[in-house]
């Protein structure tokens, strides 16, 4: 850190870190003395340290909006040619970014408990300390690597005092309205899991010093918090399933990527522990797990920050290329041996043996049923941690590097998920006191479900196409039929549905009715959401067709209609269109903004409100400013009134020996009136190649719309716009590159695609629910 | 001994046997000879291959790969499971290049221009180079760029 680097926003995050590790001392003081000394310093230690993250965050998303390139972030990640909207995405498109939205979420979420007047006794200090401690690792961090950097701290090469013209760019694929909410809301769910992980941390801290734990007080609120962070994180991994969906143009939501299956554990570990803290405050079953789980989500969210930043994992998701910080790496550690250390040195030195099984108690309970499905998560989650883990352990042990496909996660978990379904509806069968008819119904299901795995219509209809010398458990599981995943996954939703019908017969409490109503949409959603899941993949068709010269069909020219090789599909391509972004008039800059930025050539526009001749070179006043332009070859002819155009290096005044600040020295070919502009000179950031298509399956018309190849000239990287057709059974997806010349366009249809967003819709209004039911019920 | 207890043991159990049966059936991408994209045998250093190249005058298949990439599993799955394809490969040396990961390799793929997965470059023993397929390509168009390029050596 050098002292000019030391720029207002870095100064506002280290206030921040000196803030936040202040409140955690006294914090973690006030905890081991049990005093009420310094109550008023932590209070505003704690609200300093939120404002200044606060203040910054704004000020960085502010620095975004306006362009300010003087800092290398900002210079990074945006560009004058964006939308307002993508110039706030381009605060989170990268780590330094992410981390200062995630770490000021947090703080605000840690300054909340320490202020309301709710969460009192002695442990909630140390839940407290903890949190705020989290925050000051990640202010620390954030301070040595920030995203106030100047440019030239970051680049050394850049001249003193030397201002960019404008920004380098976001990324193009993550120019995308999905991609605009992805990162906000997953952070805002990681930020709401660290207080959970400082309570479960707490409660076993409080046990083995034989205090008495807040967890049980906190409970209502923690629970809330996480079936919201639950609800942030599900959508967030929905919509950037939907990003994939419809930006990467092989129309897939999901391929076992690295990032995708990472953010798939600590949901998983969320979902859990949801369950279990969910029985834990009704029975008191998992004393131990329950708190365990809550504590344990927060470092998986870490892991799967590791595996997004690292470099290790590679994915589609190495947008936040670059070394990740010690701090992550740091912080992974602590968190993960706290979390996993703590309950299980608990159990197994401390903690009384479970009570006795009451002799009534049968082996296929209740409870036991119940715990059957939370492993079920757990063992998922592992599935998924194994195969992001054991290529990288294997390489660094032999140096074989092995592959780990989809067909690991699809494979292992099928079997997992279907003893999950299987466990979740007897549970809820088990709920209705019919105990033989439950065992009877479940075993039937099971025996349909076995048969259902030999039924093959056709070839599609296998889960995986195995090779012979593949391992034995992928050639079993892939030989296996998808009808099997129907009859458990209906049995589930119908067991479920049954429940819900039981359970609010006669009841009038509306606050209950809700209630229910959110738990049974979330498992019917589920089920909906996992068939789906299931079909989608095995059933796409897929056809590609070349279209010729469809240049032609701009303006209104004759529309191509070719048929579609080894299809029933015919294609008709209409209006061919290409859209520059900037368009020279946007790019164009005022006199003023000439000025301001340090450029060798310069495009302006302005009107000619005076002209000169001086040293036999003519010159024109533009706006009457202090900018002049030049003629370099006296080919340019300036007449007073016009707005032009123009185009040219910039010298300053002194080059002519005048009062002028700056000349821009144009000719005939690189100026243009306001009307005629001198298009052939400007290069846009992007050319979007735009053209119509109607796709007719026979006689029906099937897909109709617009679908685009982005060029963008300075990151030499092209993204397309697929065209989607929703429909009752399935999507028809076009998609295909695009130029003047021609468009090689492929048409596929994904069936049951709406049938994810249907199960999951359900699934989001479910857990909305069943908070705003819980909410109503305590207040 | 609850059932829970039991349950939770079983799983456990289940779970040690998944990974270290699961470590141990993954195929092989590439060990210290070898990388194996598709089942093939690739060579990993552009030395390695241009030298048994000049040796067996055959011209050199350059293929850029990432783990993560969707159409290379599409090459991998299906272009190099075909007989024909299989057949003409058979006439060049191999070269397989990780974009992740280019160790050796780095220096082509920059000469190349290889800046994302997949591109197969035909080469000459001498690094001349013959043809270039960016992205994706239809097998029977993959096989004609094969055959032509052994022609054109």
């Amino acid at each position: 850190m050098s002292p000019e680097s030391l720029t207002i926003g870095t100064l506002l995050i280290a206030l921040a870190a000196f803030a936040s590790s202040v409140a955690a001392v006294l914090l973690l003081y006030r905890y081991l003395t049990n005093s009420d000394d310094f109550q008023r310093l932590t209070r505003a230690a704690a609200g300093i340290s939120t404002l200044s993250l606060v203040v910054a965050h704004g000020y960085l998303t502010y620095l975004f909006v306006v362009g300010d390139y003087t800092y290398a972030y900002v210079w990074q990640n945006t560009a004058d040619y964006l939308s307002l909207l993508y110039r706030i995405t381009g605060v989170y498109a990268n780590h330094e970014g992410s981390i200062l939205f995630w770490a000021t979420l947090t703080a605000v979420v840690a300054t909340w408990t320490v202020y309301s007047s709710r969460f009192r006794g002695r442990g909630s200090r140390l839940v407290q300390s903890i949190s705020l401690g989290i925050v000051a690792i990640f202010s620390i961090m954030l301070v040595s690597q920030s995203p106030f950097t100047p440019i030239e701290t970051a680049f050394p090469d850049t001249p003193s005092g030397f201002v960019p013209p404008d920004g380098d760019g976001l990324n193009p694929l993550l120019v995308d309205p999905w991609m605009a909410i992805h990162p906000p809301i997953t952070f805002a769910a990681y930020a709401l899991l660290i207080v959970p992980f400082a309570l479960g941390i707490t409660h076993f801290v409080s046990l083995f010093r034989g205090e008495e734990s807040v967890f049980d007080q906190w409970i209502h609120s923690m629970i809330q918090w996480l079936r919201i962070s639950w609800l942030l994180l599900t959508a967030s991994i929905v919509f950037g399933g939907i990003w994939a969906y419809g930006v990467l143009g092989w129309g897939g939501f999901w391929s076992w990527d690295p990032v995708e299956t990472a953010v798939l554990i600590p949901w998983l570990a969320l979902t859990a522990s949801l369950h279990a803290i969910n029985r834990y405050e009704k029975t008191g079953e998992y004393a131990i797990f329950a708190p365990a789980s809550a504590a344990l989500i927060f470092p998986l969210v870490i892991f799967a920050t590791t595996v997004v930043r690292s470099g290790v994992f590679r994915s589609v998701h190495s947008f936040a290329a670059g070394g990740i910080g010690t701090g992550i790496l740091f912080l992974l550690a602590v968190t993960g041996t706290l979390a996993l250390a703590l309950p299980l040195a608990y159990w197994l030195f401390k903690s009384e043996d479970e009570t006795r099984r009451p002799a009534t108690e049968t082996w296929l309970s209740h409870r036991t049923v119940y715990h059957g499905a939370v492993l079920s998560f757990a063992v998922l989650a592992f599935i998924s941690i194994w195969g992001l883990s054991f290529p990288v352990l294997r390489h660094a042990a032999t140096g074989v590097e092995v592959s780990v496909g989809q067909d690991h996660y699809n494979l292992w978990s099928y079997p997992v998920v279907v003893f999950g379904l299987l466990a979740g509806g007897l549970y809820a069968l088990l709920d209705l006191r019919r105990r033989r008819l439950a065992i009877a119904a479940t075993a039937a299901v099971a025996i349909v479900t076995l048969l259902a795995a030999f039924i093959t219509p056709s070839a599609n209809w296998y889960l995986a196409s195995p090779n012979p010398h593949d391992p034995l458990v992928y050639r079993l599981v892939g030989n296996a039929s998808v009808l099997s995943i129907v009859p458990p996954a209906a049995f589930f939703a119908g067991s479920w549905t049954v429940r819900y019908v039981s359970r609010i017969r006669g009841v009038p409490s509306r606050a209950f009715k809700l209630r229910e109503t959110g738990i049974v949409l979330l498992h019917v959603g589920a089920a909906i959401m996992i068939v789906a899941v299931s079909f989608v993949y095995l059933f796409t068709t897929s056809a590609s067709v070349a279209v010729v010269g469809v240049g032609e069909t701009a303006n209104g020219g004759e529309p191509i209609v070719e048929d579609v090789p080894d299809s029933e599909y015919t294609i008709e391509v209409s209006n061919y269109e290409s859209v520059e972004e900037p368009s020279i008039e946007d790019a164009a800059r005022s006199p003023a903004a000439v000025l301001e930025v340090s450029e060798d050539v310069s495009l302006v526009r302005g009107e000619i409100t005076d002209t000169e001749t001086i040293e036999n070179t003519a010159v024109a006043q533009l706006d009457e400013s202090d900018v002049w332009l030049a003629s370099s070859d006296g080919s340019a002819s300036f007449d007073i009134g016009t707005e032009v155009i123009a185009r040219g290096t910039v010298f300053s005044g002194d080059s002519l020996d005048s009062e002028a600040a700056a000349y821009v020295y144009t000719d005939s070919q690189n100026m243009g009136s306001l009307e005629d502009p001198p298009t052939d000179v400007h290069e846009p950031r992007m050319v979007s190649h735009e053209i119509d298509v109607t796709v007719y399956e026979g006689d029906t018309q099937v897909a109709q719309g617009s679908m685009a190849e982005q060029e963008y000239l300075r990151a030499e990287m092209n993204t397309n716009d697929a065209l989607i057709e929703r429909g009752i059974t399935g999507d028809t997806y076009v998609v295909g590159q695009v130029d003047e010349g021609g468009a090689s366009i492929s048409i596929e249809t994904y069936p049951l695609a709406n049938q994810i967003w249907t199960g999951v819709t359900l699934m989001l209004l479910g857990i909305t629910a069943l908070t705003v039911a819980d909410h109503r019920r305590k207040s | 001994m609850t059932p829970r207890k039991l349950l939770t043991i079983v799983v456990l159990i289940a779970v040690l046997g998944f990974g270290y049966y699961s470590m141990n059936t993954a195929p092989v991408l590439s060990d210290h000879d070898y990388t194996y994209q598709g089942g093939l045998e690739w060579h990993e250093d552009p030395d390695e291959a241009l030298a048994l190249a000049q040796q067996e005058d055959k011209p050199v298949l350059v293929y850029y790969w990432t783990t993560w990439c969707t159409y290379c599993q599409n090459y991998e799955d299906e272009h190099y499971q075909d007989e024909d394809v299989r057949d003409v490969l058979d006439e060049y040396v191999l070269l397989a290049i990780n974009l992740d990961d280019p160790g050796p390799g780095m220096s082509l793929a920059a000469e190349h221009e290889a800046n994302y997965p997949p591109q197969h470059v035909l080469m000459t023993a001498d690094e001349q180079e013959i043809s270039r397929l960016g992205g994706y390509t239809e097998q029977d168009q993959f096989l004609s760029e094969l055959e032509s390029g052994v022609d054109d050596q």
